[in-house]
């Protein structure tokens, strides 16, 4: 079985660190999301992995071995990286083609990725005339050549129309229950939850979290409720007294956090609270993953630099 | 890794471009249609020279072909997919020379064979001696050769085709149009002045046909070196 292990790894450009002593690894048979925001440090760990940039220190193996030292490396590891990688002025299946014939895939193979990612209508086009989102399907069908135990996929639904995402919803859930190591990048939460079984959070190049979705959920997303009295008073009395962290909005309106509707409305019913509303918040993963990596989006909003 | 298939990667690259392909017929067009107009007007002192005049011209399209098959790898993220399928960056450098570098001599020994074909036509007793030109012939597929992978190389330094050719093509317009007649200086070893003795019926210069294209050589495996270290060593 195939994983991929970053060991401490550590990327420094002219003094910025993209990458600060990273450590994960990338288990085979499910899809890793690999989180964080925009110049978190995800694209450059990709590179790292795929010994496209140098580290400054640390390793990154795939299978064990650096990247570099694999024998015909796409019959092991796919990855997409850019949707701009092919020339426009070639055809999608010529750029195919190149790529196959460097690790001596069969021809055969071109033809099958190509009608694998709905392409094979497109394939004789010049990739110029391609829109987006079958410039990244194109990219997808490079990472899907070799047929490899690993894929690395860098935002693929970027520029996917709501069909295209559904499609690379299953085909991601698919190659994991073939037995692949799946590594997705993203910065979307939501996104990532509708397919990824494991997390990989990063935030201004340092590991955040490295956790499975359900424990993520269960952890960090905690329900709310929102609550309207006519005695405010009381309420606040109660709530206190309880131990729950509540605020009361300018409108009247009082938020619990971290409870649920059936705790607190046995409570206010005991206490004889008169209750005006009660209604459960759905705290959402979203919200959760932003107050993870809220420290490192503030920095990324100063500095606007993409690493 | 093994060779063979990246090079031949490397050629499906090349023959897939149209722009390169045009390329490379421009090696020919314009050597012979440059040469056979000089022919014409030519004051027969110098009989190969009159013939293969047109390899000035020739150059150009043979230059912008070496650099332009580099530079279409260095394009978007054309370089991260092309090492991540290749990641001995040494190997697929020098694959990518030899697919530069064989299509570029074919063409131009074809090129050359032309030439002269032509040239004999149109100058008859003027003309050079078979001996002479089939030595022009293959100097001229060799040249044009050398001058591609010297572009090839720098376009690797520079990571960009536009910079290449904004060098290489003023340099070799100037040496050959405004130094072009000082002998006995560091212009006898430039590597456009050193490559084409070969084509002169006679030399007074240090460099002969032969070893000319060796000073060329030498300036064409410089620049290789330099991009294949400037690969090596940088992310990409």
């Amino acid at each position: 079985m195939t994983s991929i292990d970053v060991h401490d790894l550590t990327k420094e450009y002219g003094g910025r660190r993209a990458v600060d002593h990273l450590t994960f690894t990338v288990r085979p048979g499910r899809v890793t999301g690999f989180l964080g925001p925009n110049g978190a440090g995800k694209s450059t760990t990709l590179r790292l992995v795929l010994g496209l940039d140098h580290p400054t220190s640390g390793t990154a193996t795939v299978g064990g071995r650096p990247y570099s030292e694999l024998h015909e490396p796409l019959r092991r590891v796919g990855a997409l990286l850019d949707a701009d990688a092919a020339h426009g002025s070639r055809t999608g299946r010529d750029h195919l083609l190149a790529l196959a014939a460097s690790n001596r895939i069969p021809v055969r193979r071109v033809d099958e990725v190509l009608q694998e990612t709905g392409l094979a209508p497109a394939a004789r086009r010049r990739v110029r005339t391609y829109s987006l989102g079958m410039r990244q399907r194109l990219g997808i069908a490079a990472a899907l050549l070799g047929d490899p135990e690993v894929v690395l996929l860098d935002e693929p639904s970027n520029g996917l129309d709501p069909e295209g995402i559904v499609w690379i919803r299953r085909l991601l859930r698919r190659l994991a229950a073939q037995g692949r190591t799946v590594l997705v990048s993203s910065h979307l939460m939501n996104e990532t939850a509708s397919f990824a079984d494991h997390l990989v959070v990063l935030g201004r190049g340092r590991l955040l979290a490295d956790t499975p979705v359900r424990d993520f959920i269960h952890a960090r997303v905690r329900p709310g409720t929102r609550i309207r009295t006519s005695d405010d008073e009381r309420l606040g009395g109660l709530l206190a007294r309880h131990g729950y962290a509540a605020d009361r909005g300018a409108d009247g309106t009082w938020t619990v956090r971290h409870a649920r509707v059936e705790d607190l409305g046995r409570l206010l019913a005991d206490a004889a609270v008169p209750v005006l509303e009660l209604a459960q918040e759905e705290a959402t993963l979203e919200q959760a993953y932003l107050d993870l990596t809220s420290a490192e989006a503030e920095f990324t909003a100063h500095h606007h630099q993409e690493a | 890794m093994p060779f063979r298939p990246v090079l031949h990667a490397e050629w499906i690259k090349i023959r897939t471009l149209r722009s390169l392909l045009g390329t490379l017929s421009a090696v020919l067009l314009a050597t012979v249609a440059f040469s056979g107009l000089a022919a014409t007007g030519s004051d027969r002192t110098d009989p190969l020279f009159s013939v293969f005049l047109g390899v000035s011209f020739g150059q150009i399209a043979a230059v912008a072909f070496g650099a332009t098959a580099v530079s279409s790898d260095f394009r978007g993220g054309a370089l991260r997919l092309a090492l991540s399928a290749v990641p001995d960056r040494r190997r697929w450098f020098a694959a990518k020379a030899m697919a530069i570098a064989l299509p570029v001599f074919a063409v131009g020994l074809v090129t050359g064979l032309v030439t002269l074909v032509l040239g004999r036509l149109l100058l008859g007793a003027d003309g050079p001696t078979w001996a002479q030109g089939m030595r022009g012939a293959l100097g001229c597929g060799v040249y044009l050769t050398l001058m591609a992978l010297l572009a090839a190389g720098l376009a690797a330094v520079l990571r960009s085709g536009t910079a290449t050719l904004g060098v290489l093509i003023p340099f070799l317009l100037t040496v050959s149009f405004v130094i072009g007649d000082m002998s006995g200086s560091v212009a006898d070893v430039l590597p456009d002045r050193a490559g084409q003795v070969v084509l002169h019926t006679s030399w007074d210069g240090p460099l002969g046909p032969w070893s000319g294209l060796a000073v060329t050589a030498v300036w064409a495996a410089a620049a290789l070196l330099a991009g294949a270290r400037s690969l090596r060593r940088r992310d990409a």
